[in-house]
Parts: structure tokens; C-alpha cells; sequence
């Protein structure tokens, strides 16, 4: 019999072990390191390392959660360099150095869909830059002009004599960074463009592939930890003595629950999330052990004033916010006019439930505080704040703090929060010396996190006896959050008539969160089913009333964004036209068989540059379910810098808003979150998922635009389409399954 | 201690009978492939094989397992050569990647009971959850697997 060691690696392994393991490409080969190769891996205008074997490490500045931007983003350097795939590896940015180098790396936090579009002159312009220092260095070295060389299979050389890269790296690194140097031109494209395979294919399916709860360090401690249940709760007392005794228990630990990790310092919304409320953490030597442990440790909690908060109170407070009237966001034209003239008037109410992001891996985070040091590491969508929260609650500065991101098993925007970032440090604060990794249970993680916020919306509209609306009229509430009416705002359609009114209620007890798909997600669902509301009062079907309503000349002439409307317009007709073709012809409808189609571009603003995704869906009501046939996908994303990961993210946003919006809600009772866990929070199985075809319109646009969400509010406002169609329920409530699905009368 | 086998070996664990093999594996074995998720049978991401059994790790105590043979995701080789290994590889079927440890094992377990499985079949044994929607890929990898491993 063999004593199985456990497996750990030394601090100075540990790092190698986190990044390298995730970073390594399905095909390692072994290149012999060149002669004159440099002893240590060279950094290079702070956006590649050079390796001793010719290797190259690109730096990535988002996280990899899924979304493949270790495979996307490389691309762009890959392309200026001429990297060959198989010798490419990538690593993370450093926190501290982009802290130190006055933001380096441009666009640190992953969110809102950017990374793709903001980083792409940035990495194509860094890696324009260090080829050309790679070049001027292989000149000299080789005594001939830098314009008689060539790039090729990272070496430097004019036909008859060439350098590696490893050669000259540290030559090139001590040359200052040109300006004004181009980036290629894209007909001379060789990667951007091309459907490269996942770098993270072969780790992720082999387990090797390390997450932040994967880390482990010589002499790791497990914590568990609880929060307030109560939304605004402080904990009294807790008796370590009742759980000292049971098997790997070390220690118990009052820490505060942690800064929502978005802006410190706070802005005024939130200070209510800034300290959070009180929480109570178990060490032990495995995390089980402390979770158990946690499970039997007597806490008296004081509950606070949200002690009788329930979903009901929240919407009723929206629905007083509704009553009271709210900031106008839009106003053209006479509204109320146009209602009173209206051949008729519609009028409806829609509901949006609180919704947790939930990704696969739970929040969780690794801390070493040690003399007047402190080094966290954690899977996070915003490293930067990631590092100055795990200073601020080690109570020191930031110079002294060492932030290492990991690979994330999800984030859809919850991870913008880095609360156990602050957790795990302020636990290892108490503790010393020893590495301790915090780690949330899914109970936890659904009862204690950041929420899309809840939402009500009451519309009025009005159609004319020639089935044209005359009159739009919207006011929206939602729980406590950032200002997101722009989804109510932005409706493509080119209303004379139109008021827009918006409501937050801040005092609702649950902190709010980004989730993929954003404020969009609630205001592009309800606008667009309130339009399928008109076109059964006009008597017509939805996909032709929605098109007909998209006219260039009913644009005002007086709008100031005229143009852009213009534009809107013309793009939503292109992307109607390709879905429906692409869909086809439609299977009768009603009988239980139903098809919805929708098409949004997530626009904030006038000119803002995005992804236009159209969507149909085809169902079937059967047995009083919901069956998901197909969905079909048309998606005008500028341009495709990765068209297989393009089609993944599409697929994933698809099945993301699906379930949400089938199965999803989070509910409060007694001040606390009802659901538990995935028996009573689930999401759509392979079993009831679609089949999923996505096509990747031509463009001749030169710019990508961000993929990661559209197609979250998109499929939504196709679903309850589809449902209705079907001969189903309006849907005006989330989630689908709520509603009694058998067929209308 | 406890004896477990795994991954073809014979190991003892220092901890309690009751502890779930999930936590034995992570934590006191580092075998950290297998993932946690839920803890209540719901995810499948813990999915190992106990006797060639695709079973949900978190529900099973170490003090139960018994002489039965335990085959965690770094036992199907570290080279990635499992047919839906490679499958999955050439696929591009992780996003996120936090479940596909448990797809691969549960995909395993159902080639070797169902060497080609139809869709139906496909449905009613993957219930693992992917929050990233991978599901489409996992379908087209079970169903190429499933031809390389009949072509032998």
C-alpha cells in the first residue's frame, strides 16, 4: 500500500502552478533553446514574455471565464508578431504592475462586453510596436538594415542569416518604445478572422485546467463563511466553544461581509453595500470540515430593519414609485393626446424577478497575510479592485498587496464584486502566516450576493384604425441600483408620440449587480412584448406589425440623433430579413406550436457601437410545458475576430436568457432569499436545451463588437412571443414557468 | 484512515467516515479536477465513477466506499487521450470549463454502457448542469466519441 502525498506545491510553485497549467496550449512542442537565448523569460513593452525556448507569453487584461478571451484577445498580438499558435501561451496581467505603470493594460475590468472591441487597437498597437523593437534589435545584432528583415515563425531574418526572438529579447527590451509605428492593414489578416481552437480546450478537459478554488499552498487552511440571512443584519454573539471539539476545526472568526468591490471609494448608491453587514467565518483543515462546522455553530443574529421585507412589500413599493409618477428619461410629441385619440388603447403591466448569476465555481479566495504584506488570489472580473480591496481590509497600502487573478468557472458579472476577496483577507489577517482559502457554499453564494435588480413596468399604448401606433407610454421601477432606464429609452421605434418615465426604489434590501445583458435584459423583453400586445389589439401578426413599424421616413426631423435612428432602423430590418430567412418557413401556428422572433442591438446611447442579434424561437406547449424545438440566430457583430467563439458566446447567451427567463427568480420572505440551491434555483438541462443555429452576418466593418450578452435580451422577448403564438399565456411575469402553459380557450 | 481506491490506487485518507469522497479527493488528496458545485446531487460537476458508475461525489462518504475501484477525471489519463477527451478538445466544448470535468466523466460512463447513444438517450443520462450553455458541443462530442470508439 502506497501513502498517497497530497499534492502541494511551495510558495515560489504555487504561481507557476495557477497560471502556467492554465495557460498551456493543447499542443506543447519542445522547441530546443536557441544558443544565445536569454536565461530568464523577457518582458517586452509590458504586453509579452519572451521565453528561453522561443516561446511567447501574451498578457491578457481580462479574465478568462468562459467568454474565450485568452484565445480572442491573443489573436490580436498573434497577428502583429506573427505568433505561431502552437508556441503561444498567455498569462495574466499583474494588478499591481498596471497600478504602477499608470493603466497599462487600458481596460482591466471584464464587463459590458468590451474587452474584444476596446483592446483591439491597444494589443494590436503593442504588438505592432514590439516587432518593431524585435526587429531593430535583430538588425543590429545581425549588422543589416532593419528594413531588409522579415518576421517569420519568431525568428528575424533577411534569407540569409536570422535570430530567434529569444536571441534578442533582452536587446530589444532595453530599446525605447517607437511611436507612430502602424498596425497591419487588414488584408494582410492571417489570424484575425480565423476560427482559432480554445487554448483552454485541453486543460478543461482533462481537470488539469486550475480555478481560484483549485489552489493550494504549503500549510492551507478552509474557510466557510455565513452572512447576516437578513438582508441589514449584525451579528450579536456566536459560541466557538459548541464546535471546537469536532474533526479539523482551528478557529472562528467575525469579519464584515466586504466592500461590493466596484468603486471604492464608494459613490453615494453605494453606501449601504460598503460595509455590508456582519459575517461569521470557520477555519479548519479541510473546507468541508469547516463547513460543517459552520452549519452547527450557534450565531444570534439581530436582524435588522429588513427583518419583514418580502417580495410582495418590494413590489409594492414599485408599485407606489409607479403611482407617484417618475423622471421623465423621454418625452416627444403629445402622449396623451394621441391616447385620447387613439381607435384603441392598451394597456399592461410587467414584472421582473430579482435574478442571481450564479455561475458554476462559487465565490471564493485565497489570502496570505504575512508581517506588512498581503497577496490575495481569486477568480474576479476586476483585478485592479481586487487588489485595492484585499489592501483595504488588510489596513494597508496598496503597494504592499500582490493580486493574482485565476481562471474563473463563470462570472456573468457577479464576479465584478470582489466581497471574498475581502473575506478571505480579513480571515487571514486574524490568522497570520497562514494561507487560508475562503470558500462560499452555493446556499451562500444565492442567499448573500449582488442581484439584477427587480423590475416593474407599466405601459399604455395606442393604435390607430389603420393598425399604426400612435401613442407609446412607458414608466418603469426597479429595485435598488445604478440608473439603467437606457433599455426603455431606446426603443428603435420612431413613436410621434412617446413619454418615457423611470423609478428606482433605493431602500430594497438586496445589492445590486451587473448580469450579463444588463438593464437591457428587463426593458428590451417588456418593450418588445408590449409591442406584440398592440399587434394582437390591431389585429395583425407580431413579426409583421414590429416590422412595420420599423420606418426610416417616420423618423422626426428635429431629432438630435436622427442619423443614428435612421441607422437603427435600416441595421433591425437587415438582421429581420437574415433571421427570418435563415429560420424559415414557420410551422402552422397555435396548437401548441409556436414561433417568436425579436431582434435587439443593446444600444445605451446614440452612436454607441454594438452587436445586432436577431432571434427566433420555436416551440412547443405540450403537457403544460415548455418544449424548446430550435433557435435560430442572426448576428451582425461587425467585425468576427474568432468566428467558433463567436458562435459558442452566441449559444451560451441564448441558453443563459432561456433559462433565466424559463426557470429563474429570487425570492425574499422573512427578509431572507428563498432559494436554497439548484433544486430550487435550476437551470435548463442538455435535455430541454434547443437546438441552437447561429449565423455570423457579413460585415465590412474593419471593429468588432462585443458578442458576450446580446443575445440575452434578445431571446426573451422571442420566448414569450413563441409562447403566445403557441396559444399560450401573455407572459407578462417572469419566469415562463410560473404561468399555467396549457392552451388558451 | 480510511482506504480508498483510486485511480488504480490504494491510498489511505486521515479523516472522518462521513466526510463525502468530493472533499477527500480536494482537499486531502489535491485531486482537484473534481469539481464542487452544489453539494446536493444537483450539478454532477463532483461526477466520478465508482465501479465504472457515473456518481455524483458529494453524496457519497468516504466511510461507504468501500474496496470499490474510484476513477476520478486525472485517471482517464493526463495526456487527454480518451476518445471523448479528444473529442471534447476538438470540439472547442468548454467555455467556462467548471462542469466539463464531470460531462467527460458522466460521457464516459454512458459510451460504456451505450456505445451509441441517441439523442433521447443522451438527454435522459447528461443531466449535469452547464451555466454557460455548452450543451450543444457536449451533444456533438458524445455522438463523435461514440464513432471513434466504434471504429475502434
Amino acid at each position: 500500500m502506497t501513502k498517497h502525498d497530497k499534492i502541494v506545491l511551495s510558495r515560489r510553485g504555487f504561481l507557476s502552478a495557477a497560471i502556467g497549467t492554465a495557460g498551456a496550449v493543447a499542443f506543447n512542442l519542445t522547441i530546443p533553446a536557441p544558443a544565445h537565448a536569454a536565461a530568464e523569460p523577457v518582458e517586452l513593452h509590458s504586453w509579452v514574455v519572451i521565453k528561453p525556448d522561443n516561446r511567447v507569453a501574451v498578457r491578457i487584461p481580462q479574465v478568462e471565464m468562459g467568454q474565450g478571451c485568452t484565445t480572442a484577445l491573443a489573436q490580436y498580438v498573434m497577428e502583429e508578431l506573427d505568433l505561431d499558435p502552437v508556441q503561444t501561451d498567455w498569462e495574466y496581467y499583474d494588478p499591481a504592475t498596471n497600478q504602477a505603470r499608470d493603466n497599462v493594460y487600458v481596460h482591466t475590468a471584464t464587463l459590458a462586453s468590451f474587452g474584444m472591441e476596446m483592446l483591439f487597437m491597444p494589443m494590436r498597437t503593442a504588438g505592432a510596436q514590439i516587432r518593431a523593437m524585435l526587429v531593430q534589435a535583430a538588425a543590429t545584432r545581425l549588422g543589416v538594415d532593419a528594413g531588409s528583415l522579415s518576421v517569420e515563425g519568431h525568428a528575424i531574418g533577411d534569407g540569409s542569416a536570422s535570430v530567434s526572438f529569444a536571441e534578442v529579447a533582452a536587446d530589444a527590451a532595453a530599446l525605447s518604445v517607437p511611436q507612430g509605428v502602424s498596425v497591419k492593414d487588414p488584408s494582410q489578416w492571417k489570424v484575425i478572422g480565423k476560427p482559432l481552437d480554445r487554448v483552454d480546450a485541453f486543460s478543461k478537459s482533462t481537470g488539469q485546467a486550475v480555478y481560484g478554488m483549485d489552489l493550494q499552498m504549503e500549510g492551507m487552511k478552509y474557510a466557510a463563511v455565513k452572512q447576516s440571512p437578513v438582508y441589514g443584519g449584525k451579528l450579536i454573539s456566536f459560541d466557538f466553544d459548541a464546535i471546537k471539539d469536532m474533526p479539523g476545526v482551528i478557529k472562528a472568526v467575525a469579519i464584515k461581509a466586504g466592500p461590493t468591490g466596484y468603486t471604492v471609494p464608494p459613490t453615494l448608491w453605494d453606501i449601504i453595500d460598503w460595509e455590508m453587514d456582519d459575517a461569521v467565518a470557520v477555519v479548519a483543515d479541510t473546507w468541508w470540515e469547516a463547513q460543517q462546522a459552520l452549519n452547527a455553530l450557534p450565531i444570534t443574529w439581530h436582524e435588522g430593519r429588513h427583518r419583514a421585507t418580502s417580495t410582495d412589500s418590494i413590489e409594492a413599493d414599485l408599485g407606489a414609485a409607479l403611482d407617484a409618477g417618475g423622471m421623465v428619461v423621454r418625452n416627444e410629441g403629445d402622449v396623451e393626446t394621441a391616447l385620447q385619440d387613439a381607435a384603441q388603447t392598451v394597456e399592461a403591466e410587467y414584472h421582473y424577478p430579482y435574478l442571481e448569476h450564479a455561475p458554476m465555481e462559487v465565490m471564493n479566495a485565497t489570502a496570505l497575510v504575512d508581517g506588512i504584506n498581503v497577496e490575495a488570489w481569486a477568480p474576479t472580473q476586476y483585478g485592479d479592485e481586487a487588489l485595492r480591496i484585499a489592501a483595504y481590509a488588510a489596513g494597508i497600502t496598496t503597494i504592499r498587496a500582490k493580486f493574482h487573478m485565476t481562471l474563473a468557472g463563470g462570472g456573468f458579472g457577479r464576479r465584478l464584486h470582489n466581497d471574498y476577496v475581502s473575506q478571505a483577507v480579513q480571515v487571514a489577517k486574524q490568522m497570520k502566516g497562514t494561507p487560508i482559502k475562503l470558500i462560499a457554499s452555493r446556499e451562500e453564494c444565492l442567499a448573500r450576493s449582488y442581484y439584477s435588480p427587480i423590475m416593474t413596468a407599466r405601459f399604455k399604448g395606442g393604435v390607430d384604425a389603420d393598425g399604426n401606433v400612435t401613442a407609446w407610454k412607458s414608466h418603469s421601477a426597479q429595485g435598488r441600483s445604478v440608473l439603467q432606464p437606457y433599455g426603455m429609452t431606446r426603443t428603435v421605434f420612431p413613436f410621434a408620440n412617446i413619454n418615457v418615465q423611470y423609478s428606482s426604489v433605493e431602500d430594497t434590501p438586496l445589492p445590486f449587480a451587473w448580469m450579463r445583458g444588463v438593464g437591457h435584459t428587463q426593458n428590451a423583453w417588456m418593450n418588445h412584448g408590449f409591442m406584440s400586445e398592440l399587434a394582437a389589439a390591431a389585429g395583425m401578426e407580431t413579426v409583421d406589425f414590429h416590422l412595420k413599424h420599423l420606418r426610416t421616413d417616420a423618423v422626426a426631423e428635429d431629432r438630435a440623433d436622427k442619423d443614428d435612428a435612421i441607422a437603427r432602423i435600416k441595421r433591425f430590418q437587415r438582421v429581420y430579413d437574415h433571421v427570418l430567412s435563415k429560420a424559415g418557413p414557420a410551422q402552422e401556428q397555435g396548437k401548441g406550436r409556436g414561433r417568436g422572433v425579436a431582434v435587439y442591438d443593446m444600444s445605451y446611447v446614440p452612436g454607441f457601437h454594438s452587436s445586432c442579434i436577431g432571434i427566433a424561437v420555436d416551440l412547443r406547449l405540450e403537457d403544460g410545458d415548455v418544449k424548446l424545438e430550435r433557435v435560430t440566430a442572426s448576428v451582425d457583430c461587425g467585425l468576427a475576430v474568432n468566428p467558433q467563439i463567436i458562435e459558442a458566446q452566441i449559444q451560451s447567451g441564448i441558453m443563459f436568457g432561456l433559462s433565466n427567463a424559463i426557470n429563474g427568480k429570487i425570492t425574499i420572505a422573512d427578509g431572507k432569499v428563498e432559494q436554497s440551491n439548484f433544486d430550487s434555483y435550476d437551470i435548463l438541462r442538455l435535455g430541454e436545451a434547443p437546438q441552437m443555429d447561429v449565423h455570423i452576418m457579413p460585415s465590412e466593418e474593419k471593429v468588432p463588437a462585443g458578442i458576450g450578452e446580446g443575445a440575452v435580451p434578445v431571446v426573451i422577448g422571442a420566448l414569450v412571443d413563441a409562447v403566445w403564438n403557441a396559444g399560450g399565456p401573455r407572459i407578462r411575469r417572469l419566469p415562463v414557468r410560473d404561468h399555467d402553459l396549457t392552451l388558451r380557450g | 484512515m480510511t482506504k480508498l481506491t483510486v485511480n488504480g490506487q490504494e491510498i489511505e485518507v486521515d479523516a472522518s467516515p462521513d466526510m463525502p469522497l468530493l472533499w477527500a479527493l480536494r482537499d486531502k488528496l489535491g485531486l482537484t479536477g473534481t469539481k464542487y458545485g452544489c453539494g446536493i446531487a444537483q450539478c454532477r460537476a463532483c461526477t466520478v465513477h465508482i465501479d465504472g458508475e457515473a456518481m455524483p461525489s458529494c453524496q457519497i462518504e468516504i466511510g461507504d466506499v468501500g474496496a470499490s475501484e474510484i476513477t476520478t477525471i486525472e485517471g482517464l489519463g493526463e495526456d487527454g487521450s480518451h476518445p471523448v477527451q479528444r473529442a471534447w478538445v476538438s470540439g472547442n466544448v468548454p467555455q467556462c470549463g467548471f462542469c466539463q470535468s464531470g460531462m467527460v466523466m458522466a460521457a464516459v460512463a454512458l459510451l460504456e454502457k451505450n456505445p451509441n447513444p441517441t439523442d433521447e438517450e443522451i438527454n435522459d443520462e447528461i443531466v449535469n448542469i452547464c451555466r454557460c450553455g455548452s450543451y450543444s458541443r457536449v451533444r456533438a462530442a458524445i455522438h463523435q466519441a461514440a464513432a471513434e470508439m466504434q471504429k475502434g
